[in-house]
Parts: structure tokens; sequence; C-alpha cells
């Protein structure tokens, strides 16, 4: 009498998810081997081809840009379940192409066009609940159209980095700011955030004037939400659950402690201390890449349609993540090998997370297929 | 049954409603550790005949997980309801959702 609960997709759709998924991966590898080759790791790769060296010029880039860009993208297009919300991440993956085909024009107005779709998108998402965190993630969209537009009109990468660190911080915030709504209201918690976020916008935009004043500005700010976080994030109460819920309240603790320690290093750098990859990379892979792996195990079967079976190895590529990275960033200045090594580690967490999430998504097939 | 909090509006025969919200209660957000009636998500079911509606909502539109969840609460009816029952399960943002629906327990946990 009932019809199943789900139809199983058409043989197109899988074709297509496949395609998406392909491009994405090839991204994020092509990110990080720009990244092992910046920090000196020999890393073997075709000598014959461009994308190599377009790698390593574009690192930053293709990890914000193009790689992030086209998640979030694709994320917040399912959301909003319209076809043509998937516009903004296809262009952004295009743009992420471009680059390592070495058409770096072409490439940040397609970045360009991508961020204004998604702007669209999150116009159509406050429309559709006008709210705090739904403004607050139109902001962001907006802090990455302003990003890449700069790139576009020809300014250095470094001076566009922080718009594209604000894009992502403030979409992590504005997630995290949605969640605090199950807490009480705690007087000045949300003035107090909006400040925060505000003086983050500021000081990226202090770069273009004086770079040492912005990443001052940019670090307090960091600094500031970081204290935020680990004050009013509802990850607090969440650690002490169990499972799935804990790993994510983990990733999120550590990635506060990192946001803390970005947030000093950025400071740092504008008072003329030579901590440039210690601001780089607390921010991106201890705040935001644990963010990601916290969420992918929710986010993955959201946008792929792939169900992931959760179990206690989640926590070794966590722990392998934050120690390569905590070797990294406080041992390189005293030891020069512990950038290369940290670099490999922080690649390693990434590719043993991936092999992770694959070996859950099979495990949880052999779990729940019925042979009924 | 008296001093238990009631989750969300129940219209239907009284053999099934035991049956259906223990089968809600079998989702979970994995992100805030609560299940979807302790959260309040769930506004009403209603049992029509043989076709069981649930009327549900999420904490934010920008949610991409929100198909999942209703999936899962598609899947966990589909397992426990008697296969001639169809299942409808419609998502709504009107009226928004507030912390009043949260259950006690769901407050305990978030420390208010």
């Amino acid at each position: 009498m009932r019809t199943p609960a789900r139809h199983g997709p058409a043989a197109s759709t899988i074709a297509w998810r496949a395609a998406s998924l392909l491009v994405v991966a090839t991204l994020l590898i092509s990110a990080i081997v720009g990244g092992l080759l910046r920090a000196g790791v020999a890393t073997p790769v075709p000598s014959a081809s461009a994308w190599p060296a377009q790698a390593v010029l574009a690192h930053a880039f293709l990890m914000m840009s193009a790689f992030m860009g086209t998640v979030i993208g694709v994320e917040r297009a399912v959301a909003v379940k319209h076809r043509a919300a998937f516009i903004g991440p296809m262009l952004s993956a295009l743009a992420g192409l471009a680059m390592l085909g070495a058409q770096p024009a072409l490439a940040a107005w397609l970045a360009v066009a991508a961020a204004l779709g998604f702007v669209i998108v999150n116009l159509v998402v406050v429309k559709r609940q006008p709210a705090a965190h739904t403004a607050l993630l139109l902001v962001g969209a907006l802090a990455l159209l302003v990003a890449n537009l700069l790139l576009a009109l020809g300014s250095a990468a470094a001076s566009v980095i922080p718009g594209w660190f604000s894009f992502l911080v403030l979409t992590i915030a504005a997630e995290r700011l949605e969640m605090t709504r199950l807490m009480r209201r705690r007087r000045g918690a949300a003035s107090a955030l909006y400040i925060c976020l505000a003086a983050l916008l500021l000081g990226a935009a202090a770069f273009a004037l004086s770079p040492a004043m912005g990443a001052l500005v940019f670090g307090v700010a960091l600094l500031g939400l970081a204290i935020w976080l680990m004050v009013f994030d509802i990850a607090r109460r969440t650690i002490a659950a169990s499972g799935l819920s804990r790993y994510m309240a983990a990733c999120l603790l550590l990635g506060y402690a990192w946001l803390a320690i970005a947030g000093a290093a950025w400071m740092a750098t504008g008072l003329g201390l030579p901590l440039r990859d210690v601001a780089l990379h607390a921010l991106g892979l201890g705040f935001i890449f644990s963010m990601m792996l916290g969420h992918a195990p929710v986010i993955l079967p959201a946008l792929a349609r792939i169900k992931v079976e959760f179990g206690v190895h989640f926590y070794l590529p966590l722990a392998v993540l934050h120690l390569s990275l905590a070797l990294r960033l406080f041992a390189a200045p005293f030891l020069p090998a512990a950038l290369r090594l940290g670099a490999l580690g922080n690649a390693l967490a990434i590719a043993l997370f991936a092999m992770t999430m694959v070996g859950a998504a099979l495990t949880w097939r052999a779990r729940h297929t019925n042979p009924a | 049954m008296a001093d238990v909090h009631i989750p969300y509006p129940y219209d239907g025969p009284p053999e099934l409603e035991a049956t259906i919200e223990g089968a809600l209660r079998q989702v979970v957000d994995p992100e805030i550790a609560l299940t979807i009636v302790d959260v309040g998500l769930v506004y009403g079911v209603r049992v029509v005949e043989r076709d069981v509606q649930v009327r549900m909502t999420m904490t934010s539109a920008a949610c991409p997980v929100t198909d999942v969840i209703l999936a899962d609460v598609q899947a966990e009816l589909d397992a426990v309801l008697p296969p001639d029952h169809s299942i409808q399960v419609e998502l709504v943002w009107d009226p928004p959702w507030t912390t009043d629906r949260m259950s006690p327990r769901a407050k305990q946990f978030m420390g208010w």
C-alpha cells in the first residue's frame, strides 16, 4: 500500500553527484598539494603540468574561495532547495579549475560571479527566515563577494585573505549563533558577538590601508570571538553527551582554542612579529578545518545523500590534525623541520578523515541494507 | 501520564499515539544531542483514516540537514506503523520555533 520512504536516485543524478565530488576533491587535493609544496615538503607532482605551480601560487584562493566556497555554496543550495541555487557553487568550482589551468583572471571573475550567486541565495534565506543568524550568513556572503572582487581587480592575495577568512568565520559564527538559541539568552551576548564581527570586518577592510593595523584589529576580533564561543556556545553542554554529539563538541572546543591562538598570532603579526604561518593556519586548519571535521558527518548525508556510521575512530584524524598543527606552529621556530613534518601531518589528517568517512559510509550501508 | 510534558497535539487513534511518539523520539539532531520531540520541532500529528500526517519545523531555514531529518522521520515511522498506513511529513515555518517549545529535559540539558 505504502510507497517506499525513499526512491533510489536516477542514474543521471548519481553521475552528476560523482562528477561534483570529483571536482571538489580535485580542488581540495590541489590546495593541499600547494600547501605542502609551500611548506617545503617534497611532493610528487607532474613536472610538465602547470597545476602544481598554480596550486602553490593560489593555495589560499583554492582552499577558501574555490573549495570551501563550493562546499558551503552547495550546503546553502541544498537548504533553499532550488535548482538555480547550484549555479553559484558550480561557478566557484569552475573558478578553481580555471585557476589550476593557469587562467587567473578568468578564475577571479568566475569567483566573483559565483559569490554574486551565493549572495542571492543568502538573500532568499533571509527573506524566508529574517533572523540574526541568516543576516550574518548574508554578511559572510558579501565578504566573499568583496574579497573575490578585490582579487579580480588586481589586489594581492595577502590583502584579500582577510576577506576570505571573514566569509568563513562569519558563516561559522552565524551557525553557532543559531545554536545558542537553545540556551537561555544572556543579556548582551548577541551584542558582544556583533561587536566582534564588526571589528573583524573593520580589520579585514583596514588591510587595504595599513596591513599592520588591519592585522591587529582582525586579531583582536578573532580573540574576542573565541572567548564569546567558549562562553556562549552549546558545545560546552553537548560535550557531556555521547557518540557523534560529543565528537562534534570536541571538534568545536578544540577549534575555539585554536581560534584564540590565531587571534593572538594575527595581533602579533600586526606588531611585526614573524608569526604569519601561525596566524593563517591556526585559523584555517585549527579552527575552520576542525569545524569541517566536526560537521562533515552530518553535512555529508545532506549533500551527497550518503549516511555515515559514527565510531570512536573518528577521533583519530581529529587528533592527528591538532597534534600535527601544534607541532607545526609551536615547534617550527626552534626546529625548522617541524614545519614540513607538521604540514605533512596536516595533510595526512585530512586524508585519514576522508578515509574515515568512506569507511563510515560503507559501515552504515552494511548495517542498514535490508536483504528483504 | 498526567505529569508528563505533552510534546505536541495528537489527533488520532489512541493505540498509535505511543508508537508514533516513540518513533519520533528516535530522530536526534546530533549537533544538539536532543531528539526532535525534545527540541519541540514537532508541531502536531494527525491520523486521518490510515494517513499519518506530521507537521514539523526546523530551527533554521539555512539548515542543509532538513531533508535528512525529514527522511529520518519518515523512515522511523515507516519502521513501526502498520504497512497499510501512509506517512506525510510536512515542513512548516509558521509559527516560527521558539525556546518555549523545548521540553523540560531539553532545557535542563542546555542549562536553563
